[in-house]
C-alpha cells in the first residue's frame, strides 16, 4: 500500500459533486466566509442538472393566482403522504425567494407579456388544493431549463472564485468513531490520491439511475455519494421509490419533458384514443408521474401499444403547431428528432416509462444534515456529513416526485446547507489530526481494482445488473418477481468478486473509474430491490400487484436499509413527518390519491 | 514563426493495433480511433477496430462505447448525458468537430475516423485538456453585473423580445467544439478569446438585465482577445446546437464601431 | 514552465482597448478600393491608347490626381493593414514578428509615398 501517497488538504467544508445543488451549496459557502472546495467528477456544467428540461416550480403566480399552501399540498399528495411534511413545507414556502434569486443572478428565463418569468403546467400541479383547475407554476427557461440553471449556478461559482477540484472522482469518505472528517479523491489527471479533511463534508452527487439498463439518466448518474454512504456503515432511505419518467424516447431513454405535456402534447395508444382521460379523468396527461407511467404501462400490457411490437405508445403534439413548438420546446424537437427520427410539428414521438429519479437517497434534516437511526432515535445527526439534492432524502419527494420539484429542491437545500454550514462551522477552525488508517479503505479499494485481474469485464456485470433491476424493480412489481430478483442480484454482487480492470495506468484510468462507480451502484441497487421486496403495499411510484393499496395503518413510514460489504442488505423504517413546520400551515392528513 | 514542426512524440502512428470484429458479424464498421497513453513512450497510435453494427446503437458515443464495454476497456474518452447537452464528448469524427453522442454513425461513409479535438493538448486518447478554454470562458465574466439594486420581492422584468435576444447565445454547452475548429484559435489560442468565450461574453451584452455593457465591451477591445475573428465562420459550422458564434462576434465588433460614433 | 494560473495567463496585460480603430479602417479602406480600383482599371480601358503622353495627360487631369492619390493611399493603407494581421497571426516570436512588421510598414509607407509624389509630380510639373 506504501505505493500510494495522500496529497492532503484542509478546508473548512467540502462540497462532492458540482450539479445544480453542489454548486448552490459551493458558492453560499464561499460567500459566507468559508473555506470550500468543490470536489467533482466532471466539469460543473456537464452534471446532469443541466439535462432538466421543463422547471423549477415555485408559486410565483406570474401567470394566475397561486400560494404555496396549494404547492405544499400537491407535493405532499404527489408523495402519496410519505414525504416529510415539515421538509415540503420548508421548500414551497422558500421556494418564490429562491427563484427570483436565480433570476437576480441572471438566469435567462422565458418571459410573460409583462416581462415576469414565464410559467407552465406540469403535472400534479393544481390550485385550491387540488380543487381548482391546474396550477401553472414551473418558472422555465423554455424546454432547457436545467441548462440554464446549471451554468447561472456555475457562473456564480466563478463570481464567487469558489476552489474547484474538477475531474476528481471521490472514493470514500473519511470516518472516526461515526464522524465524518473528509473524503478522499482521485485525481483522473494524474491519478494521484488527495485526502480532503473537513469539519463538514456535503454530498451532493446525484441519483444512481444507471442501476437500470434503460433510464433518462446520464452515464456518470452513478449515485457515488450513496455508495460511500453505504460503506461508511449508514443507511440509505426509501430505495424502492424510483421515479419512472412516462415519456423517455423508445430505444434510447432521451428524456422528453413533461413540459411538453404541459404545452399540451397528448398520449395516445395504438387506437388513437387519449387514454389518459380514463385513467386520470380531471388531470389527464397531466396527472402524477407514477400514474401516467402506470396507465401506459397497463396500455401496452393489454395490447393497445404502437408500433411493430406494440410495445410502446405515442406522444403527439402536432397540433401545438410550429411556432409553439419552436418557442417553448425547441430542445425536445431537435430530441426528438435525432433521436426518434421525428418531426414533431408532423409525427408523434415514441415514449416509454423509462427510469428518471430517485426519490430515495442519503436520509437527511431539513438543513441537510445526514440523519441515522441510533438508539432508538430515527433523527441522529451524523457529525460531519452533510447530503443534498437527488443524492439526499429529505424527504420532500416521498413516494413520487412532482415534475420540476427536482430543480426546487436543489436550490432550496443547497442553499440550506450553505446556510447551515455558516452557522455550525467555525471558519478556519483547527483540524484535529486525522487517524493513521484515515483514507484506508478508499486505498485498498482502488488498489484492489486497480489490479483486478478475474474473468468478467466491469461492462459485463454492469449489465447483468442493470438487466435484472429492469426485470424485477420495474413500473408494476410482484413478491415473487422481486424476490427472484433479490436472488439474481446476490449472484451478481458475487460476481463482483471477479472482476477484470484490463487498464492498469493511472492518467485518465475510466476502466478503474467505472469499476468504482459500478461498486457504488451494486449496493444501492441492492438496498433498492430488498427495500421494494420488503414494502407490502403500493405507494406512489411503487406499485405491488400482490398488495394494490396503499396501507398507512402498517407502511406509512421511511424504509431505511444498511448494505454490508458483501452486498446484504439490512432494514429498519423511520416515521414520516406528519407535522408542519411552522403554524403557517396545517398538516395534509391522509386520503386517497385521485388525480 | 508558427511551428511547422511537430513535436517528436506527435508524430503519429497510423498503424496501430486492429481489433477484428467477431466471426459471423454481419454489418461491420470500422472505426479507426487515435490513442495516446501518455504514461508510455510510445508515440500516438490509431487503433482500428471493426463493430457489429447489428448490436450497436445509432450514435457515434454508442459505438465508442461498445468498444470500451467489449472490446477495450482502455479506450478512454468523456462521456455523460448522451443526448447532446452536457458537451462531454466533444471530438473530431469525420473531419468534423462535434458530439459523439448525436453523431450518427449511418451518417459517415466508410470507415469512421475518431480524433481527439484538434489542436489542444491531449490528456490520453480522446480526451483533450480544456483548462485554457474555460479560463477563457472565466475572464469574460459571465455573470450578471447590476448596479440597480434587484426589485426585493420581485424578478429583474425583462421583455419577451429582450429574452428572445439572449435565448440562444445562452443555450451555448461549453462543448468547445467552436473554439477548436477555428484556424486563428489554432494559431493564438493563448490570446484570442476564440468563439464560445465571445459568445458567452456577447450572452451578457446583450443582456438588457445586465448594467456593464461598457466595462464588457472594453475588456473584449483588443486586437487579440477579440479581432483574431477574421470571419472564417468554422464556429458556426461546427456548432453542434446551431449556434452562430461568428455572428455573435461580427455583433460585438459592430458595438465597439457604433459606440465611437 | 510557468506555475501562473489558467486565468492569470488568459487575463494577462490586459485588453489593449484598441483594435476597434484598425478593423474599421480595414473596412473604410475596402471600400475606397472597391470603388477606386474599378474606377482606374476601367479608365485605364476607356483610354484604349496607353502610350506615355496619353497616359501622362489623363493623370494630370485634377479630378484624377486626387483619386489616383487616394487609390494609391487607400491600397498601401489596406495592404499594411491586411499584412499586419497576417503577420499577427502567423508569426509567434515577438522580435521576429516587431522586426517584420517594422519592414513591412516602412516599405509600404515608401510605397504609398513615393506612389502619391509620383502622381503629384505628374500633375504639377506638367511637361512631358
Amino acid at each position: 500500500m506504501s505505493a500510494y501517497e495522500f496529497v492532503d488538504h484542509s478546508y473548512d467544508v467540502v462540497v462532492v459533486g458540482a450539479g445544480g445543488a453542489g454548486l448552490r451549496a459551493t458558492f453560499g459557502l464561499a460567500n459566507s466566509g468559508l473555506s470550500v472546495a468543490c470536489v467533482t467528477k466532471v466539469f460543473p456544467t456537464r452534471s446532469h442538472t443541466v439535462a432538466a428540461q421543463g422547471g423549477i416550480s415555485a408559486a410565483l403566480g406570474n401567470m394566475g393566482q397561486d400560494d404555496w399552501r396549494w404547492h405544499m399540498y400537491d407535493t405532499i399528495k404527489g408523495s402519496d403522504w410519505l414525504g416529510d411534511q415539515d421538509a415540503i413545507e420548508f421548500m414551497c414556502k422558500e421556494a418564490p425567494a429562491a427563484i427570483l434569486e436565480l433570476e437576480h443572478y441572471g438566469l435567462p428565463f422565458s418571459r410573460t407579456e409583462e416581462g415576469k418569468i414565464y410559467q407552465r403546467p406540469f403535472g400534479g400541479m393544481t390550485t385550491q388544493y387540488g380543487t381548482g383547475p391546474a396550477a401553472q407554476r414551473t418558472c422555465a427557461a423554455a424546454d432547457r431549463t436545467g441548462h440554464a440553471m446549471l451554468h447561472t449556478l456555475y457562473q456564480q461559482a466563478l463570481k464567487h472564485e469558489a476552489q474547484f477540484f474538477i475531474e476528481y472522482f471521490a472514493v470514500d469518505l473519511i470516518m472516526e468513531n461515526g464522524e465524518c472528517r473528509g473524503v478522499v479523491a482521485v485525481d483522473m489527471a494524474t491519478g494521484k490520491i488527495h485526502r480532503f479533511r473537513a469539519h463538514m463534508v456535503v454530498l451532493a452527487t446525484g441519483g444512481y439511475g444507471r442501476a437500470y439498463f434503460s433510464c433518462t439518466s446520464a452515464h456518470t448518474c452513478t449515485g457515488d455519494g450513496g455508495g460511500m454512504v453505504l460503506r461508511a456503515g449508514l443507511p440509505m432511505q426509501d430505495m424502492e421509490f424510483v421515479q419512472f419518467h412516462p415519456t423517455g424516447i423508445y430505444g434510447s431513454g432521451c428524456l422528453i419533458t413533461e413540459g411538453a405535456r404541459g404545452e399540451g402534447g397528448i398520449l395516445r395508444n395504438s387506437k388513437g384514443e387519449a387514454f389518459m382521460e380514463r385513467y386520470a379523468p380531471s388531470a389527464k396527461n397531466l396527472a402524477s408521474r407514477d400514474v401516467v407511467s402506470r396507465a401506459m404501462t397497463i396500455e401496452i400490457r393489454e395490447g393497445r401499444g404502437v408500433g411493430a411490437e406494440q410495445d410502446h405508445i405515442f406522444l403527439h403534439l402536432e397540433h401545438l403547431g410550429a411556432k409553439v413548438l419552436q418557442e417553448k420546446l425547441p430542445g425536445i424537437s431537435e430530441t426528438a428528432k435525432i433521436f426518434a427520427g421525428v418531426d414533431v410539428t408532423k409525427q408523434p414521438i415514441p415514449v416509454l416509462p423509462t427510469v428518471h429519479y430517485n426519490m430515495g437517497g442519503i436520509p437527511t434534516n431539513i438543513h441537510g444534515e445526514v440523519v441515522t437511526l441510533k438508539d432508538g432515535n430515527p433523527d441522529s445527526v451524523v457529525p460531519g456529513l452533510m447530503a443534498v439534492g437527488e443524492a439526499a432524502c429529505v424527504s420532500v419527494h416521498g413516494a413520487n416526485r412532482l415534475g420540476s420539484n427536482s430543480l426546487l429542491d436543489l436550490v432550496i437545500f443547497g442553499r440550506e446547507a450553505a446556510r447551515h454550514c455558516a452557522e455550525v462551522v467555525k471558519p478556519g477552525r483547527r483540524h484535529k489530526p486525522l487517524a493513521a488508517d484515515a483514507g484506508d479503505l478508499a486505498i485498498s479499494r482502488i488498489d484492489r481494482y486497480r489490479n483486478a485481474k478475474g474473468e468478467l469485464k466491469t461492462s459485463k456485470i454492469r449489465l447483468d445488473m442493470q438487466r435484472v433491476m429492469q426485470n424485477h424493480a420495474a413500473v408494476f412489481r410482484t413478491g415473487e418477481s422481486l424476490q427472484e430478483g433479490v436472488d439474481k442480484l446476490d449472484k451478481v454482487i458475487d460476481s463482483f468478486g471477479s472482476v477484470n480492470v484490463s487498464d492498469r495506468g493511472l492518467v485518465w484510468n475510466t476502466d478503474l473509474i467505472e469499476t468504482l462507480e459500478l461498486d457504488n451502484l451494486l449496493g444501492q441497487a441492492a438496498a433498492t430491490i430488498s427495500s421494494a421486496l420488503n414494502r407490502k403495499e403500493s405507494r406512489g411510484a411503487h406499485a405491488r400487484e400482490d398488495f394494490p393499496n396503499r396501507d398507512d395503518a402498517n407502511w406509512m413510514k421511511h424504509t431505511l436499509s444498511w448494505v454490508d460489504a458483501r452486498g446484504k442488505v439490512s432494514l429498519d423504517t423511520r416515521p414520516v413527518h406528519m407535522y408542519t413546520l411552522t403554524d403557517d400551515v396545517e398538516v395534509v392528513p391522509p386520503k386517497a390519491r385521485v388525480y | 514563426m508558427a511551428q511547422f514542426s511537430l513535436p517528436a512524440n506527435s508524430v503519429v502512428n497510423p498503424n496501430g493495433n486492429v481489433h477484428k470484429a467477431p466471426a459471423g458479424s454481419k454489418d461491420v464498421r470500422s472505426f479507426r480511433i487515435y490513442r495516446f497513453d501518455p504514461e508510455s513512450t510510445d508515440k500516438p497510435r490509431i487503433d482500428t477496430y471493426e463493430v457489429d453494427m447489428g448490436s450497436c446503437g445509432p450514435m457515434v458515443l454508442d459505438a465508442l462505447i461498445k468498444i470500451k464495454n467489449e472490446i477495450d476497456p482502455s479506450l478512454t474518452f468523456r462521456r455523460s448525458c448522451r443526448e447532446g447537452i452536457c458537451g462531454s464528448c466533444a471530438m473530431n469524427i469525420d473531419g468534423v468537430n462535434t458530439l459523439a453522442c448525436i453523431k450518427a454513425s449511418a451518417e459517415i461513409k466508410g470507415t469512421v475516423k475518431i480524433y481527439p479535438l484538434p489542436h489542444m493538448p491531449v490528456i490520453k486518447d480522446l480526451v483533450p485538456d480544456l483548462t485554457n478554454f474555460y479560463a477563457q470562458y472565466a475572464s469574460v465574466k459571465p455573470w450578471l453585473q447590476t448596479r440597480t439594486p434587484a426589485p426585493p420581492d420581485q424578478e429583474r422584468l425583462q421583455s419577451k423580445e429582450d429574452q428572445e435576444k439572449i435565448d440562444r447565445p445562452s443555450a451555448c454547452i461549453l462543448c468547445a467544439c467552436c473554439s477548436t475548429s477555428c484556424p486563428s484559435y489554432w494559431w493564438n489560442s493563448d490570446k484570442y478569446l476564440g468563439p464560445a468565450a465571445l459568445l458567452a461574453a456577447y450572452r451578457w451584452i446583450i443582456d438588457t438585465r445586465d448594467e456593464a455593457t461598457g466595462e464588457r465591451l472594453d475588456e473584449l477591445e483588443d486586437p487579440f482577445r477579440l479581432y483574431r475573428c477574421h470571419t472564417i465562420m468554422n464556429c458556426a459550422e461546427a456548432c453542434p446546437k446551431d449556434l452562430n458564434p461568428a455572428r455573435a462576434i461580427a455583433e460585438i465588433k459592430r458595438k465597439i464601431a457604433e459606440r465611437k460614433q | 514552465m510557468s506555475l501562473r494560473s489558467p486565468l492569470g495567463k488568459v487575463l494577462g496585460a490586459g485588453a489593449a482597448k484598441e483594435g476597434a480603430h484598425h478593423w474599421w479602417a480595414q473596412r473604410i479602406s475596402a471600400v475606397g478600393l472597391v470603388l477606386l480600383a474599378p474606377w482606374f482599371l476601367l479608365s485605364l480601358i476607356a483610354l484604349g491608347d496607353l502610350s506615355y503622353v496619353n497616359v501622362h495627360d489623363w493623370v494630370a487631369s485634377p479630378v484624377h490626381t486626387v483619386l489616383l492619390s487616394l487609390l494609391v493611399l487607400a491600397l498601401t493603407y489596406h495592404a499594411f493593414l491586411g499584412l499586419q494581421v497576417v503577420i499577427e497571426d502567423y508569426v509567434a516570436n515577438k522580435g521576429i514578428r516587431l522586426l517584420v512588421l517594422l519592414v513591412i510598414k516602412f516599405t509600404l509607407l515608401v510605397l504609398g509615398v513615393l506612389g502619391v509624389i509620383s502622381v503629384l509630380r505628374i500633375a504639377f510639373m506638367g511637361n512631358h
